[in-house]
């Protein structure tokens, strides 16, 4: 992956792609008529929500694959997606009631939308402090792998919430149905932020990564030594 | 035409993700600082135990 996609380029490539995102948004993207200039929250609002659900899309899978191989890889990969899901499923939550406020009246509403993306935020919390506060890594793994698996049921139950009920949060404007759509120039500018922001999500989740087997090989290195020691 | 919540939206988002980034750089500093360590030691302990059989 390094060889085929090095980290520099990835580096570039993701803050090209935020330049070129940020200028859409406040340059090429109109104004919209009825809420005006506060609309422009929804091109981060809404790649920050589809990576954080992507996120645990991941987390899902890397967790089944850790429960079916063992697979350390795996489990590194699950817990790093977690931290960076965690940032953009946080900035979901900053920009929500930022956007809320001007355009509801009100800063929060318990509706499906937004309870199921607050409990989302919080199993991120729950699999972050697992890892945190269990000393037993092989334990820590296999019950975050747990709620990995189980934690899924959010991501679905929240991605079909505003489909299946009539909530304060707005219908989606992407496959919503016939009277779903946006202006093209919308459109176009929300697709370069979805793309911002995912690739933006796998370098930090890389970089992440990198840490990871970083920590794995000094203990690794921690263990023949105490090991060399003892036996001298 | 300046919207106050427009405005602290993108900021805090930026503040997060700097925020993040710094603490991720700290981190990889510390470990790259201990990996250092760790291997100068076993380098330490494999010239000693090469050196050690001859001195005795």
């Amino acid at each position: 992956m390094n060889k085929k996609f090095p980290m520099r380029l990835h580096f570039l490539l993701t803050t090209a792609w935020l330049v070129v995102a940020l200028y859409m948004i406040f340059l090429y993207a109109p104004e919209e008529m009825t809420m005006g200039e506060v609309q422009r929250i929804f091109y981060i609002h809404v790649p920050a929500a589809w990576v954080a659900l992507v996120g645990f899309i991941i987390i899902f899978i890397a967790s089944i694959v850790y429960l079916m191989k063992r697979s350390q890889p795996a489990d590194e990969l699950a817990h790093a997606t977690a931290e960076v899901g965690f940032i953009f499923c946080t900035c979901v939550l900053v920009t929500g009631p930022l956007w809320a406020k001007p355009a509801w009246g009100i800063w929060w509403t318990w509706s499906p939308r937004l309870t199921l993306t607050f409990l989302l935020w919080l199993l991120y919390v729950a699999y972050l402090m697992l890892r945190s506060y269990l000393v037993n890594p092989g334990r820590a793994a296999n019950l975050c792998a747990v709620v990995g698996v189980i934690g899924f049921a959010d991501v679905i139950i929240d991605y079909m919430a505003i489909r299946w009920w009539r909530t304060q949060h707005p219908q989606p404007v992407i496959m919503g149905g016939p009277n779903s759509g946006l202006d093209p120039r919308m459109l176009a500018t929300l697709l370069v932020g979805v793309g911002a922001f995912t690739i933006l999500f796998f370098f930090l989740v890389r970089v992440r990564l990198r840490l990871a087997v970083m920590r794995r090989e000094l203990s690794e290195i921690r263990h023949a030594l105490a090991f060399k020691l003892s036996e001298d | 035409m300046f919207n106050k919540y427009l405005f602290w939206a993108y900021s805090l988002v930026w503040l997060i993700f700097m925020l993040y980034a710094w603490n991720l750089s700290r981190r990889q500093t510390r470990l790259e600082k201990e990996l250092d360590e760790v291997k100068s030691k076993v380098t330490e302990s494999a010239s000693s135990a090469s050196s050690g059989p001859s001195g005795s």
